[in-house]
């Protein structure tokens, strides 16, 4: 048997297109799932029950399901039920960004649990208002400490963005799809996408380490 | 609109088939990946910097490019390479791969956790190095690991919902078919995605029961050697 990975490089323009919109919907993705999990931090730590008992019960529905499921949920769920035509690039980015921002959230709490009750009581003595407190001196903070493992939600965010091409979105993975489909040659095709997964997924995890590496360094 | 959830009633035997293929495919890879993990964990800590790179590349790999992918190559290359298997043994095979490489991560965690004092303790009395890392340094292990561990499984529970990809009639396979027959995706889709977090609500309690347990056993340990 012979593979012919020249051909396939030769072809793999569209690939590279579409490496760009994987790439751009989980940038998008991801600011909402940090929007999300910001507003889910917040909400977990409000004095209503109500709105701490929905916090607990999104995020055990989120990271409950596959996000699989979750996408196809967006996609077919969805817009009967709020009776909107909305996109499947829409569909897939608003999936995505609501399962990131459960986790994104369990982040920020773990964030939130290094910095000490002395601050709050502080801000309180200084006389400022709760939301003042949250925007200017507590979510700053948290953000800081927690840059690396925010690093590390975006290559996850990237590893689901695959999921997106079982609702005809056009990216990597579809690209390759339609390669595979007119130059019949699997092998080559999937090799090359998973290089250039891999490319995009060990420089972001490398680089996150070494934030870690250095915040450990200068902590304490 | 309305939903019209007897139709999903008539095709429940479909969908109790794809949960039951779900729960076989995580009841085998689960603990293949376990195995798989505690070999290559030898390698990842190998004095041997060739055994080192092979492991910490293979781990690397797995870990860096997106479970579809993997799942795609080996459905598509073995057949170039004249192996021929059928849907089930390919979803069990990548799914233990795919969960070795983090549970390999959480292995090489927890014995890095181990002070170097008992390494060095071990071999100062003579143990041989499987021995001591059999008796002396895995029981340490066991709740540093439970934790993260429980949590790969149910990953890997939830990942299984990608071998619909390859036709394997999982649940999120059935749940496509049953769209098909019935046209009533709303109530199909969100029925699986309740049958999904009933799995990995139940699998997080059996984690948290566990390690209520074992705590319980850690202590009455430390009495008695006291």
């Amino acid at each position: 048997m012979d593979f012919d990975f020249l051909l396939i490089i030769s072809k793999m323009g569209p690939m590279l297109k579409a490496t760009i919109t994987t790439i751009g919907v989980a940038l998008v993705a991801c600011c909402l799932g940090m929007l999300l999990g910001t507003v889910l931090l917040i909400f977990k730590n409000s004095k209503y029950r109500v709105i701490r008992i929905f916090v607990k019960v999104y995020s055990s529905a989120i990271r409950g399901t596959p996000a699989l499921v979750q996408i196809l949920v967006f996609y077919y769920v969805l817009p009967p039920v709020i009776g909107l035509d909305i996109g499947p690039v829409t569909a897939g980015i608003m999936a995505i960004g609501f399962n990131s921002g459960a986790y994104v959230a369990e982040i920020l709490r773990g964030g939130l649990s290094r910095i000490s009750e002395g601050q709050w009581e502080a801000a309180n003595a200084l006389g400022m208002k709760k939301s003042a407190v949250w925007i200017k001196v507590i979510l700053p903070q948290i953000y800081y400490s927690v840059i690396p493992l925010l690093v590390n939600e975006f290559t996850m965010v990237i590893k689901i963005t695959p999921l997106l091409s079982t609702i005809t979105v056009l990216e990597l993975t579809r690209a390759s799809q339609h390669l595979i489909v007119s130059t019949y040659r699997p092998v080559e095709v999937l090799t090359m996408a998973a290089i250039l997964y891999f490319c995009i997924c060990f420089t972001l995890s490398q680089f996150g380490e070494r934030l870690q590496r250095r915040s450990e360094l200068y902590r304490l | 609109m309305e939903f019209d959830f007897l139709a999903l009633w008539d095709n429940r035997a479909l969908l109790a088939e794809g949960f039951l293929t779900t729960i076989v495919i995580s009841f085998f890879a689960i603990p293949v990946s376990i195995v798989m993990a505690g070999g290559i964990v030898f390698m990842r800590i190998s004095k041997n910097k060739v055994a080192r790179v092979i492991a910490a590349s293979y781990v690397e790999i797995i870990r860096n490019v997106p479970f579809l992918i993997q799942i795609f190559m080996v459905f598509y290359a073995l057949p170039f390479f004249g192996v021929r298997l059928s849907g089930l043994p390919i979803g069990i095979i990548c799914l233990s791969i795919y969960g070795s490489a983090y549970f390999v991560e959480i292995f090489r965690g927890g014995i890095e956790a181990v002070p170097r004092g008992q390494f060095d303790a071990s071999k100062a009395l003579g143990l041989g190095y499987f021995f001591y890392m059999r008796k002396v340094i895995f029981p340490q292990l066991v709740g540093y690991i439970i934790p993260p561990g429980s949590n790969i499984a149910i990953t890997m529970v939830k990942e299984s919902s990608l071998l619909s990809m390859i036709t394997i009639a999982e649940l999120t396979y059935m749940a496509h078919d049953v769209n098909g027959r019935t046209f009533s995706p709303v109530e199909v889709f969100t029925t699986i995605a309740v049958l999904y977090w009933v799995i990995s609500t139940a699998l997080m309690t059996l984690s948290e029961w566990v390690q209520k347990k074992m705590q319980v056993e850690e202590t009455l340990n430390v009495q008695l050697i006291r």
